[in-house]
């Protein structure tokens, strides 16, 4: 998680002319986050948090465009995204699909989901399918070790999986 | 021994008083209408200092894992000078096995914001921070939800019944994390709170004398903020009347384990979940009462008492008392957060520490090396042992390189890899034949015989 490298001399930003950061969005943050912190620094996180929410993933325009709204420098904010696991960076699918892999779905069997979802859908964990609906996720416990084992998917937590049911999870999705 | 009636879970169905289908959101007229928020109008007509006075009285020790006591921390703040204090909350629940939090947030949650308030008041902090982690969305937006009515029923913001702290309006914010482990221990907390990477921060200074914005803050866990409004109720003696009192003839700098405590009990069991017990509760009687014996009719083999960073307790060691000083008598390095993860005769001890070393290697955060290395080194050598191709001399190097990892050797800055150091070494210590069994001794060809032609 620490380690991200990237080729800073050589690296271009693909850039729209569009912000990513609206002014709506400015307006709202500069409301309801920033008065809530003695620093804007503090700020963030949430701000990331927006900005992902809204676009799925931050490019690093965006990356840039909150860090001129934090009044820091562009590094520093990417400092901060890239330690934290649920910040992307490039794209993700649609439905990301986040099995626990801890020690309590492991012992009640976590494995044979990893290897139904990727019977299904053709991906690896960390790959995203082809028509971008979804990407396979390994994580460290989600806090649900007494119905285990337990997959999250974007914001819903679904327990007592079996491969079964999270089959019939996966085809309800659209 | 047994919980008489359920405190923490009073509002929350939990067997043997209720059924686990049952629990369901306490919104806040049914929290008032069961007596929720009285503790805070009794704070709120004692003198702040009377208020620590009381926590400590109690000698409540903090539920998040460290088990320091609350009421001592709250007295190291330094004098008021006029300026903000803080208080973070860690709902950053993340050691695997432990789930208990979540349930106090995502059924009773004006149980925490009460607490909360009380430390507030008794400790004169103007502005708090629920740091949850970024897993918990469900519990977020409850949690959301639940301080809007708050502020909507002057719990905090302008004009609330805390009135002003230092000169401000008191107030109350929940703080998403993003996904990492280590943004749980407090000083990271902090960091990510300011906007940085969650990196531990060297003491002292001790976050209640410089802590989140170079100001005095205090961290406390959900459930410890949750215990506080039944000691306020109740009484410190009510609250010492559970639990496991400190050795006969110990000083009274010894702290003991008083009051109830939330268990949350996972793996190889019929009914897993979370219970609440007194403190010194038998793991058997948690099995076998609470959770319903093991899952299919095996046999226990070994259980994890507190989070997988507390070490496993064996074969031999299914009755030990869960309390604070597990650890000393069981070789473990703790309670940890009570998060109980049971596992039958059928588990692979290899994989289970390979498990546990993997967590570890991918959370460090990196800043130290020998964590960011070491857990990763312990994790590929348990690969190795599981694929079959260890060699005994890999057993050496692992507890090695266990017992060089971590605070307590002095060699990082904070606990984590000591949490890789326990569970490593004790699992290896305590099922050293399963080990074995598993590796092939070395050979040593000797270069002449390589020579011969």
């Amino acid at each position: 998680m620490a380690w991200i490298t990237k080729n800073s001399a050589t690296m271009q930003i693909d850039r729209r002319e569009e912000p990513y950061l609206s002014e709506a969005l400015k307006a709202k943050l500069e409301q309801e986050v920033i008065p809530r912190f003695p620093t804007r620094q503090a700020a963030t996180l949430p701000v990331l948090h927006a900005l992902q929410e809204e676009h799925g993933w931050l490019p690093y325009q965006a990356i840039e465009e909150a860090a001129e709204f934090l009044q820091l420098p562009a590094s520093r904010v990417l400092d901060t995204a890239t330690f934290y696991e649920e910040f992307w960076l490039k794209p993700k699918g649609r439905y990301v699909i986040w099995i626990c892999q801890s020690l309590s779905c492991e012992l009640l069997g976590n494995r044979q989901l990893v290897e139904a979802v990727q019977r299904k859908l053709g991906i690896g964990p960390g790959q995203t399918t082809d028509d971008g609906r979804f990407t396979l996720m390994n994580v460290e416990c989600l806090g649900s070790c007494g119905t285990a084992p337990c997959a999250l998917i974007n914001e819903k937590l679904h327990e007592n999986l079996t491969v079964e049911n999270l089959d019939r999870v996966l085809d309800s999705l659209e | 021994m047994a919980l008489a009636e359920p405190v923490l879970l009073k509002r929350i169905p939990t067997p043997p008083w209720g059924d686990f289908a049952d629990r369901k959101l306490v919104p806040y007229e049914q929290y008032v209408a069961t007596g929720g928020y009285a503790a805070l109008d009794q704070a709120l007509a004692m003198d702040p200092k009377a208020v620590i006075e009381v926590v400590k009285a109690s000698e409540l020790r903090g539920r998040g894992g460290a088990g320091f006591p609350a009421g001592m921390k709250w007295s190291f703040l330094p004098p008021e000078d006029g300026g903000r204090r803080f208080l973070a909350v860690n709902a950053d629940e993340s050691e695997p096995g432990t789930f208990k939090d979540r349930v106090i947030i995502e059924y009773d949650p004006h149980l925490l914001l009460e607490g909360i308030a009380i430390c507030m008041h008794a400790c004169r902090l103007d502005t708090a921070y629920i740091y949850i982690r970024g897993e918990y969305h469900h519990q977020r937006h409850v949690l959301e939800k639940a301080l809007r009515e708050a502020y909507e029923h002057k719990i905090f913001g302008p004009g609330s019944r805390l009135g002003q702290i230092n000169g401000r309006d008191v107030h109350c914010y929940v703080h998403r994390g993003a996904g990492a482990y280590i943004c749980g221990e407090e000083t990271a907390l902090l960091e990510s709170l300011e906007g940085k990477r969650g990196w531990p921060r060297i003491k002292p200074p001790f976050p209640a004398v410089a802590g989140a914005f170079a100001r005095p803050t205090i961290i406390n866990n959900v459930e410890t903020l949750a215990t506080v409004p039944f000691i306020l109720e109740r009484g410190a003696d009510w609250f010492k009347s559970m639990g496991t009192p400190r050795p006969e003839g110990a000083p009274p700098t010894v702290p003991a384990s008083y009051g109830p405590k939330l268990f949350g009990i996972s793996g190889h069991v019929n009914r897993p979940g979370v219970y609440e017990e007194e403190l010194g509760v038998k793991m058997s009687t948690l099995i076998e009462q609470h959770c319903q014996g093991m899952r299919h009719g095996k046999k226990y083999k070994a259980a994890i008492p507190g989070g997988i960073s507390m070490g496993v307790l064996g074969p031999d060691e299914y009755d030990a008392m869960l309390d604070f000083d597990v650890g000393k008598k069981h070789n473990c390095l703790g309670l940890g957060t009570a998060g109980v993860i049971v596992m039958d005769e059928d588990t692979d001890m290899v994989a289970v520490a390979r498990n546990i070393a993997r967590f570890f290697s991918h959370e460090s955060c990196g800043q130290c090396t020998p964590c960011r290395e070491g857990t990763n080194w312990m994790y590929r050598i348990l690969k190795r042992i599981e694929a079959g191709d260890g060699t005994t001399k890999d057993l050496d190097l692992l507890l090695e390189i266990a017992g060089s990892i971590g605070a307590m050797p002095g060699t990082t800055i904070c606990g984590l890899a000591d949490g890789a150091n326990w569970a490593v070494r004790t699992i290896l210590n305590k099922f050293w034949h399963e080990f074995e069994s598993r590796v092939t001794k070395e050979r040593y060809v000797s270069l002449a015989v390589l020579n011969t032609r």
